[in-house]
């Protein structure tokens, strides 16, 4: 199996299954590019600044659970803890921006650069580990980072990092008013990540992990190196997962530990992949894009009476889906039977 | 979405005319002015939001009703110098986070075309909130936020009427250098904060002035907040024995470190807390009986009424809504609308660069306020340096004013356990 993925499947017409592969591949492209143009096109219609601002986080969450989603969806590593990659993006950016005036746009590769390390070196920790333990592992590792940062002067402890107010410019990252830059930039975010793990299904690393999700003893029997195959994708997840967080820290233009690694965080970015369908092309975006505005919207607009109805609507979504449709959202649809039979 | 959109902006060109309208004939009709309130409504701190509501819900009863009592915006009802205006509150929900605080700011002044927010308890999100403000140049009054790095940023929008936690914590060592002038003894101070930063802040100005006014930090113990033991460190500071604990804590953390204090069997000589857990009912109903003769830093006392007759006032109006007192942050809070309502109604304007302007021009005699304040009047950086705290002394029953000598309601227990 993984010797035929190496081919492009496109060269080989002559297979009925693989001809089917290579156009439902090609069908997935084209309804990625109609449907990423008709987002594009959505803040021409709505104008208003709050829902541009619920759609900014909406694609934002959407990309880096796309990005969580290649270790805990395709490797089947569930980590529970990449809040820590995101606050290292997130941190990367600022410092490098308030204290060195280094563009964001360097402290986010360099943020990704650093997460991607650090999350070899989780790897080499708790990769033994298996299911629930490895979970745990990630949230443990997550807190502590957070109380490293909590108590890290140089990065403004529980102080926080406060962006300078500036004018409007695209090297900075800094709109004032303005949310259409800030929401190009995170629909090109999510489109890349939407790529990655595109090009990933039909890759060898993309078999090899989905294998090693399956069945790590029977991935390893047919050659696959399963303990760098979760390297693998634990560095590509954390490197992109911290240019979400250099993104978030450039968007708010404020950051404190709280505010980008606590918990919350780390579950924000599994629930859409797993809400929308796990380990799936469109189950992270499906997912955002019912959470993050169902969440907003109804804090916004039912928060404020200090009756908690909007958490209660959002417990009750996650217990309802996971009751009746706990391989996600997308299962509901066929559209996604693309794979050959 | 389009329809919801459709609708939405339907509703606001809506009440653009009408408030457009009725500035026109503001003199036959009365406007609202919507003022925004960011607060943290559900969430671990659901209840700091809810007791604000009733706060700033006392505050607008003051200033659309007429009130015999001397306070800004009090006599007459609505704002005179818009017509008789009325005021009306928008209230968003922050859960403590600093990306919702500007997200909900954005909504109220984009959305809701609020004309000023007041906002944030959470020091993180007066943060964010302050900034979204600046750039909408929308006024942000900061009513209870007392971290000193907020108005150090140059903003032109915030103003806080309220002490920070230098001020709150100068009184502090202001009284303990005047326990020691009359001869009391003291050389040794533990420090106890959460590590938030609220207790971040608090001890760093805690440890500074420590060391300027010559008292040795014996113990300086941080700790995780929402802790399930503080035993190992309650052992550190009974080991340390200081002439006097000084807690930053919040009501749970306070309820533990009294629990764990009294089973390990450690009575400190003194207690100066800065506020937070230590002005909250729900402390004293748990472990008050351990805690008489604590000291604690505040805004506000419902004894003042003795000196100041319009706080009893206040606190009534507040007790009739809340059934409870008026405490160290509903004081704040409320006391910050009336100052925005005021400037609000000196502007003769809606418009947020004019009532900035009237903010910055504040200049309310103390007697004017219910606060034991020297008056209102903000600096360049929007900081009120006459915001004088107080400090206050539990007796087992209830608080006493204790300091400074001005507005003093007796003399401290001093020290608070022998």
């Amino acid at each position: 199996m993984t010797q035929e993925t190496q081919i492009p499947a496109q060269d080989l017409p002559h297979d009925a299954a693989l001809t089917h592969f290579a156009k439902s591949r090609r069908n997935q492209l084209i309804r990625a590019a109609v449907i990423f143009a008709g987002i594009a096109l959505v803040p021409l219609a709505v104008r208003d600044t709050y829902l541009q601002n619920v759609m900014i986080l909406t694609l934002l969450y959407a990309a880096v659970s796309q990005c969580w989603n290649i270790l805990g969806g395709y490797c089947g590593q569930i980590s529970l803890g990449h809040a820590l990659y995101f606050g290292i993006g997130a941190y990367a950016t600022s410092v490098l921006y308030v204290n060195y005036a280094v563009l964001p746009w360097f402290g986010m590769a360099l943020g990704g650069v650093l997460s991607a390390a650090v999350a070899l070196l989780v790897g080499k920790l708790t990769f033994r580990l298996k299911g629930h333990y490895f979970a745990i592992a990630t949230i443990v590792i997550a807190e502590i980072g957070l109380l490293l940062v909590h108590n890290w002067d140089y990065v403004g402890g529980a102080l926080g990092i406060q962006w300078p107010i500036t004018g409007d410019s695209w090297a900075t990252l800094q709109f004032a008013r303005n949310k259409l830059p800030y929401f190009y930039f995170a629909l090109v975010f999510l489109i890349v990540t939407w790529l990655i793990t595109f090009k990933i299904e039909d890759s060898s690393w993309g078999y090899g992990w989905r294998a090693v999700k399956d069945n790590p003893e029977a991935a390893e029997s047919l050659g696959i190196e399963v303990f760098r195959s979760k390297m693998a994708a634990a560095a590509l997840s954390a490197f992109f997962t911290a240019v979400g967080g250099g993104f978030y820290a450039a968007f708010v233009a404020y950051i404190d530990p709280e505010s980008v690694m606590s918990f919350r965080f780390s579950l924000l970015f599994a629930l859409p992949a797993v809400l929308g369908g796990i380990g799936t092309l469109w189950g992270a975006t499906l997912g955002a894009a019912l959470l993050i505005p169902l969440t907003e919207i109804t804090r916004s607009y039912l928060g404020g009476s200090g009756s908690g109805i909007d958490l209660i609507i959002y417990g009750g979504l996650i217990m309802l889906v996971s009751l009746m449709k706990p391989e996600g959202l997308l299962s509901l649809f066929q559209f996604r039977k693309g794979r050959p039979a | 979405m389009n329809r919801r959109e459709l609708f939405k902006h339907g509703a606001a060109v809506a009440s653009a005319v009408a408030i457009m309208g009725s500035i026109r004939d503001a003199s036959a009709q009365a406007q609202e002015i919507p003022i925004g309130i960011v607060y943290p409504m559900s969430g671990a701190n659901a209840q700091i939001g809810v007791d604000a509501r009733h706060a700033f819900e006392t505050a607008v009863n003051i200033v659309n009703a007429a009130h015999d009592v001397k306070l800004p915006t009090a006599a007459n009802a609505g704002l005179a110098g818009l017509g008789g205006a009325k005021i009306k509150l928008i209230f968003a929900d922050h859960q403590g986070d600093p990306q919702k605080g500007r997200a909900e700011a954005e909504r109220l002044i984009t959305q809701d075309k609020v004309v000023a927010i007041i906002g944030s308890f959470h020091s993180s999100v007066s943060n964010t909130v302050s900034a979204t403000c600046e750039r909408y140049t929308v006024p942000f009054v900061c009513a209870d936020s007392s971290s000193p790095s907020l108005h150090r940023r140059n903003l032109k929008y915030f103003f806080r009427p309220a002490a920070h936690d230098e001020m709150f914590t100068s009184a502090m060592f202001d009284f303990l250098d005047a326990q020691k002038a009359k001869g009391n003894k003291i050389e040794t101070i533990a420090l106890f904060y959460e590590d938030t930063i609220f207790g971040t802040d608090s001890s760093n100005v805690q440890r500074k002035l420590a060391a300027d006014r010559g008292y040795k930090v014996v113990s300086d113990i941080k700790y995780k907040s929402n802790s399930p033991s503080l035993t190992a460190e309650v052992q550190q500071l009974k080991t340390a024995n200081a002439d006097v604990l000084m807690p930053s804590s919040y009501t749970t953390d306070a309820i533990l470190l009294v629990k764990t204090m009294s089973e390990l069997g450690y009575k400190p000589k003194n207690m100066i807390a800065q506020a937070a857990g230590f002005s909250e009912k729900s402390v004293f109903d748990a472990v008050g009986d351990k805690l008489a003769g604590l000291i604690s830093r505040a805004s506000f006392s419902v004894d003042l009424g003795v000196k100041r007759p319009s706080a009893k006032y206040v606190n009534d109006l507040f007790r009739s809504r809340a059934d409870r007192d008026l405490n160290d942050n509903t004081s704040r809070q409320l006391m910050a609308l009336l100052i925005l309502a005021d400037a609000i109604d000196r502007a003769k304007s809606i418009e947020g660069p004019k009532i900035r302007d009237a903010l910055a021009a504040t200049n309310i005699p103390g007697e004017n306020t219910f606060m034991p304040w020297k008056q209102v009047k903000f600096g360049e950086d929007g900081q009120n340096v006459d915001a004088s705290p107080v400090l206050i002394q539990y007796s087992g029953k209830g608080f006493k004013t204790i300091f400074p000598a001005a507005v003093a309601a007796g003399d401290p227990i001093w020290p608070m356990n022998t």
